[in-house]
């Protein structure tokens, strides 16, 4: 084990409140603070792994998306903060100050929280994630985000989030997809482009099971895991006419816009095209065989 | 020769009282004007963009390398090549355009960031040639279609290029002279017929030949001063250029391809691969041009990757820290704002520090508040 070595894990929990609150009554036996639970628990054992080892946690939120941990206090330096909050069962101090705050924090966002949206602001809290790991000026060799998402894809959120995709896939920033619900195209592209692992839990009590046999492993140990496929992407576009998936169609090259037939003119853009007409023949003179 | 611009003449010019750009403060110290001047650099490439302007999207851009002689010298850490062939080259490869480097033209920029690893052993020799490598560049982009913009980027390292078109042993002064009126000739031929665009990065000094050549045909020419500098100048070639009013415009059929898994492996296939929807022959890469039925096949990343040229970020309003009520915080890593200046997103109003800033325009093309803000009306 290389002594500077230090791998950095991300959990970017979605915690739209609707979500949860109708899975509360589907499903009382997997509610957000169990969920919580099974990700504190993969936190901790990342930590636990190496001392080098460090940890971010990420509510996703409809409107806006907040550090759990570490929480704005925690910046100045590694071990300041709270030496109050030793734990009583000889837990190792560093674990149990982790998910207090983890606790805490997301007391403090749901009580707050105001919005009636079903769709997660992924982008939005990767974006931020981003912003905020490179500010860290640590030497992280390996960062690897676990989104785990409960409720449905935002559409309006499509060109943020490959933005987002490609800035990660140049910092060399895995993305991990851990999906509850309903399966996520946006996801599922981002863990291709991204090299991460897309899943989706057959049964949501075992969260902490599939967390912590799936996506706890790095990048390195992952190559020698039998880990589940990856999924099968639908990469199809939708064009622009119709908003229909389409596998053939036509790119503007001013501007790129997909359409389905063939045009004149750049809906979008407004550009004539150059139509390749069908070369004019000149009739042949015959001469006329004269039947006899 | 005489329609050469009056100011390069002199090239006193662009030297005169160099003194007076650095002030030095209270303790003698030279660093805080040498911060500035690094500073404003970095912010002049988020400022200048082009506006309402018609950007040559698809790209078919020819990388030249030098591997003469004088790359092996030292003045880049570890050598010339080395630091030629690490990561600013492999930036531009991230970029949706063909790039050909000493390898088969092709879209898929792994294959060429291999290439570039494998040639940073070759031994470098010899002299450059700058007909025989523009030669071989325009025989392959002549041949590409009208509403993609050709060009050549060259990294030249020596000062002198031997080229076969001088077959008379002479003094270096004259083997420029007599390429200079031979390149003229052919820089007609280059922008007038087929339109490409020449920019060249100089690593060691400037030559007459490049600045000709480069403003013949419309592209940039920069000396480096040192490795960041490189690095920045490589950047700003990853933007796409102005198309000129003579490309055409024009829809291009592509398609979409289909991944499916293969039962069965041979020696040397590879499981799975993607199938054209019109001819259904396997391909391991992407983007690339079936064979058979010459359709074009692309992924819609590949197309999302260019879209934030398209719709580029607007810069942010830069202010002075002192003016920020409330807590010092970045709203996008969460930091203290500690520089002497902040900035301001003017759509969402949100604060941002330097480095935040710089990222946001530069890997992230995006704000990271107004997304939160977009969604939410």
């Amino acid at each position: 084990m290389v002594e500077d070595e230090v791998n950095l894990l991300v959990i970017v929990v979605d915690v739209n409140p609707i979500w949860w609150g109708q899975q509360a009554q589907r499903e009382p036996q997997f509610t957000l603070s169990k969920c919580l639970d099974a990700v504190m628990v993969m936190g901790n054992s990342h930590m636990a792994m190496t001392r080098t080892n460090r940890l971010a946690v990420i509510a996703s939120h409809c409107q806006d998306s907040h550090f759990l941990y570490p929480s704005k206090s925690w910046r100045t330096g590694d071990s300041g903060g709270d030496d109050a909050s030793s734990s009583g069962d000889g837990k190792y101090e560093l674990l149990a100050v982790a998910n207090n705050l983890i606790a805490e924090e997301i007391r403090n966002v749901m009580s707050r929280s105001k919005g009636n949206s079903t769709d997660t602001l992924l982008a939005g809290s990767l974006a931020k994630a981003l912003c905020c790991i490179l500010s860290m000026e640590t030497a992280s060799s390996f960062v690897i985000y676990d989104v785990i998402k409960a409720a449905e894809d935002c559409a309006r959120q499509y060109m943020n989030f490959m933005n987002v995709i490609f800035a990660a896939q140049k910092q060399n920033i895995l993305i991990d997809a851990c999906v509850l619900d309903s399966e996520s195209g946006l996801l599922q592209q981002a863990c291709d482009i991204t090299g991460g692992l897309y899943l989706k839990i057959p049964q949501r009590v075992a969260l902490a099971q599939y967390l912590l046999w799936v996506f706890l492993p790095d990048s390195e140990q992952r190559s020698q895991l039998v880990l589940p496929p990856p999924a099968h992407v639908d990469y199809r576009a939708a064009c622009f006419c119709h908003r229909n998936l389409i596998e053939i169609g036509y790119v503007c090259s001013v501007c790129l816009s997909i359409f389905c037939n063939f045009s004149p003119i750049c809906t979008t853009c407004e550009t004539a095209f150059k139509i390749q007409l069908p070369q004019m023949v000149k009739p042949k003179k015959k001469k006329l065989k004269q039947t006899m | 020769m005489d329609e050469e611009p009056e100011r390069a003449k002199r090239w006193e010019g662009g030297y005169e009282r160099t003194w007076e750009v650095l002030k030095e403060d209270e303790s003698g110290s030279l660093k805080a004007t040498v911060e500035e001047i690094l500073y404003q650099s970095k912010r002049k490439r988020v400022i200048e963009s082009h506006g309402q302007v018609r950007l040559g999207m698809m790209r078919h851009l020819f990388v030249v390398i030098d591997c003469s002689r004088s790359m092996e010298d030292q003045d880049l850490k570890p050598n010339r090549l080395t630091s030629t062939l690490k990561l600013p080259v492999c930036d531009i490869m991230h970029i949706q355009c063909k790039v050909i480097c000493f390898v088969s033209p092709s879209g898929n920029p792994k294959k060429h960031i291999a290439a570039l690893k494998k040639a940073v052993d070759t031994v470098c020799v010899g002299e450059p040639s700058l007909y025989n490598s523009l030669n071989l560049a325009i025989q392959t982009l002549k041949h590409m279609p009208g509403h993609t913009s050709r060009e050549i980027l060259i990294i030249l390292s020596s000062l002198t290029t031997c080229d076969p078109a001088n077959i008379y042993e002479m003094t270096k002064v004259n083997i420029m002279y007599m390429l200079l009126t031979f390149l003229i000739c052919s820089t007609d031929n280059l922008s007038c017929s087929l339109n490409v665009r020449v920019s060249i990065i100089g690593l060691s000094a400037e030559v007459r030949v490049c600045t000709v050549l480069t403003r013949e045909t419309g592209g940039s020419y920069h000396v480096i001063l040192d490795e960041s500098h490189f690095k920045e100048l490589l950047t700003l070639h990853v933007k796409p250029p102005p198309t000129s009013s003579s490309s055409e415009c024009s829809l291009i059929r592509m398609g979409q391809y289909r991944l499916e898994n293969c039962d069965f492996t041979l020696v040397g296939l590879s499981l799975g691969g993607y199938f054209c929807p019109q001819c259904h022959s396997n391909y391991t890469e992407l983007p690339v041009e079936c064979k058979v039925c010459g359709l074009t096949l692309v992924s819609a990343p590949h197309l999302a990757r260019s879209f934030h040229h398209l719709f580029p970020l607007e810069a942010f309003i830069e202010s002075p820290v002192e003016e920020l009520q409330g807590n010092g915080f970045c709203q996008a890593c969460q930091g203290e704002l500690k520089d002497k200046s902040i900035f301001t997103c003017p759509s969402c109003r949100s604060v941002f520090c330097v480095e935040c800033d710089l990222f946001i325009h530069d890997s992230l093309h995006c704000c990271p508040c107004c997304i939160h803000s977009q969604t939410a009306s």
